[in-house]
């Protein structure tokens, strides 16, 4: 279970500080400093790093927060990064030559361990607008990467995708609540009920998952588990985002709405460190090699 | 930290006790079953009163309760592995699932001290074995709409009316029956009861209905004028519609509702070898990361269950993301299982031939989705 403390610091600091405003200002290139600021201040940019007395389940939970507040910084690659290296200015993670706001970063780490403060970098944005850059490193050093790094860059997106589905859960509920037609709130419809209803699953769902792949962080089968949680809360942000959007009728549709910050950001997210085929993949293929009467205990065995 | 009540399940791992009954569960259903006996993980298929008696002499049915009337005074989660391995290994557990999973927990918690020392011992032995008299020919999931009645006589009730669907009460001992005990008013929940009745008695007339798979599990239970002492109304007459509800959690969150058509995944693995094509992989992937999570949802409601909680909303969204997904799993398959596999044929077969029921039996996918829509707070 996550910290008390740091849940409600980080709740009351993203609503405070994270409004359209800032996600626009954020979408349009400009790196939200104020926020930054306040995070650095609080702490928060430490939660999991050696020394600072919090746990694996502290900085997931932290991620899932920061999910379900669309928060426009690379707190998931910061939060990796000073997990290991000793801080020093803001070390975003490069996946696959793309950094999340490598423009104003101090250094990149790759996944494949490089680090360096001496870099190139080419602006990009991925659906959601969030800065991606592409990053080409120059005089980089080697570090020694902890133990499944990809695999944890993987398991932020999943945390950040469990709290954008909680949000758009709630966003949908209230929308469903609030909207009159025929005479009274489409909430009364079972139609939209029964979609609400298979939105809740995958957000429950998701929520299981990602809890999984957290409790499994130090154990041998983190690996596995992790990406049965990217595979199965990637298909759970396709369909909620897909309800989501029904029920906020064309509301949802317009710029104006917020829905969109979350929902471009499930979109973005579950292709980000591996897609759903990408893990279906390789657990399939670990679950084959092990011949079909261990299936069941390929299963239980994983926890 | 979500908001809504309903979908707080809290991260749960089994206990180390109940993962070291999953290897004496393996090992009994390995030397119990005969070589030729051919697995189905679904729950309602092979009623063996053989094999249930092996699990009651084993301890394994009434697990979660007092030893004075016959139970282990074990964890829910004991109980989850022991009910998990059973069902994956497709064992033939329909004869005294019920009793062990609703009828028994009923007693414990409406039933006289009588009524527990009268059935729960018989039922852990795998001895007696329950029915849920429940749906009507007009009743089925407006279930407050019964209309099987009860009519006050001297020392008892006199029953008439039709029950349906009521598995295995051709093979069963006794079925609990949700009654109307006093005519219908403006609250629709109120004068209902629940009667315990004994199959084979007088007024009683059962009559199999053949599926469409060919099997005859099902029946319609019809009673008339049968007479019910005092002894056997469960709970307090009029509480029936509160005793039934509560019933759900239990009905609803198990492993049977997401492990149905388990083989056919096993059989898929099987033909497509150690070593499968990028899609086949992709689909045994799919399939097992599915599995995991309902796995997690499930034995954190059992963890709800064990703190004495009443999981309904949990246990629907349980229930019906895992009927989803039992009938996506063989739809899947089917449209990658590669030819030539006469066990995957077969267990595709038998899947596809069950699933409709998949969705229906112990609340249909409509019921479950309004149930997590007052969760919610729509409704």
């Amino acid at each position: 279970m996550m910290n008390g403390l740091i849940a409600d610091t980080a709740e009351r600091m993203f609503s405070d500080h994270v409004d359209r405003g800032v996600l626009d200002a954020a979408e349009g290139g400009e790196f939200p400093v104020a926020l930054w600021d306040v995070i650095r201040a609080a702490g928060l940019h430490l939660v999991g790093s050696p020394g600072s007395g919090t746990a694996d389940a502290d900085l997931y939970g932290l991620l899932t927060i920061a999910g379900r507040h669309a928060l426009p910084v690379p707190l998931a690659e910061v939060l990796a990064a000073n997990s290991f290296l000793e801080e020093n200015g803001m070390t975003t993670v490069a996946v696959d030559g793309v950094a999340p706001w490598g423009r104003v970063a101090d250094r990149v780490l790759t996944v494949d361990g490089d680090v360096s403060a001496d870099f190139d970098v080419s602006e990009g944005a991925n659906l959601a607008g969030e800065s991606r850059d592409r990053i080409t490193l120059r005089n980089a050093c080697r570090v020694d990467l902890p133990a499944q790094f990809y695999e944890r860059m993987a398991l932020s997106r999943v945390a950040l995708m469990a709290g954008a589905l909680d949000r758009i859960l709630a966003m949908a509920i209230d929308y469903a609540t609030e909207r009159e037609q025929f005479g009274r709130p489409i909430a009364k419809f079972q139609a939209v009920q029964h979609n609400l209803a298979i939105l809740a699953g995958e957000v429950a769902a998701a929520r299981c998952a990602c809890d999984g792949a957290v409790m499994s962080a130090r154990s041998p089968n983190f690996a596995v588990v992790v990406g049965a949680a990217k595979a199965r809360v990637g298909e759970a942000a396709g369909i909620a985002a897909e309800i989501a959007h029904q029920v906020h009728g064309a509301m949802g549709f317009t710029h104006e709405h917020s829905l969109h910050h979350f929902t471009r950001r499930l979109w973005a997210w579950r292709d980000e460190c591996g897609r759903e085929t990408d893990w279906q993949e390789r657990l399939g293929r670990q679950v084959a090699s092990r011949g079909a009467d261990s299936v069941w205990e390929f299963v239980v065995g994983v926890g | 930290m979500t908001m809504f009540a309903g979908l707080l399940f809290e991260p749960t791992r089994l206990p180390g006790e109940a993962e070291v009954l999953r290897a004496e569960v393996r090992d009994f259903v390995v030397r119990e079953l005969p070589p030729d006996y051919w697995p189905n993980s679904d729950f309602n298929e092979g009623h063996s009163p053989d094999f249930s008696r092996k699990l009651g002499e084993r301890g394994w049915i009434g697990m979660t309760w007092p030893k004075r009337f016959g139970g282990g005074e074990r964890t829910f989660f004991e109980r989850y592995v022991v009910t998990e391995e059973l069902l994956a290994a497709g064992a033939p557990v329909s004869a005294h699932w019920i009793a062990d999973r609703q009828s028994g927990p009923l007693l414990l918690n409406y039933g006289t001290e009588d009524q527990c020392q009268r059935y729960l011992p018989r039922i852990a032995r795998g001895e007696c074995f329950f029915s849920i008299g429940m749906s009507e020919p007009n009743s089925g999931s407006d279930l407050a709409s019964v209309r099987t009645r009860a009519e006050r006589v001297s020392d008892g009730w006199v029953v008439n009316g039709t029950k349906i669907w009521t598995t295995d009460a051709h093979r069963n001992h006794y079925i609990i029956t949700l009654v109307r005990t006093e005519p219908p008013s403006e609250n629709r929940h109120a004068g209902l009861s629940q009667l315990l009745i004994d199959l084979r008695g007088k007024g009683v007339t059962v009559r199999p209905i053949r599926n469409l798979a060919g099997g005859e599990d099902f029946n319609e239970v019809v009673f008339e004028d049968c007479f019910v002492d005092d002894d056997d109304v469960v709970g307090e007459p009029g509480n029936g519609w509160t005793q039934v509800t509560s019933e759900l959690g239990y009905e609803r969150s198990g492993p049977e509702r997401f492990l149905s058509a388990f083989r056919v995944f096993v059989e898929f693995v099987r033909a497509v070898g150690n070593e499968p094509a990028p899609a086949e992989a992709a689909l045994i992937g799919r399939l097992a990361s599915h599995l995991m999570t309902l796995r997690r949802m499930s034995i954190s409601v059992a963890g709800m269950l064990q703190k004495g909680g009443s999981p309904v909303v949990e246990s629907a969204l349980v229930k019906s993301l895992g009927n989803d997904f039992e009938k996506l799993l063989g739809e899947l398959v089917r449209l990658q299982a590669p030819p030539g596999h006469a066990g995957l044929e077969k267990c595709l077969r038998q899947t596809l031939l069950h699933s409709p029921s998949f969705t229906l039996r112990g609340g249909t996918r409509e019921i479950l989705r309004g149930v997590i829509a007052r969760g919610l707070g729509l409704r």
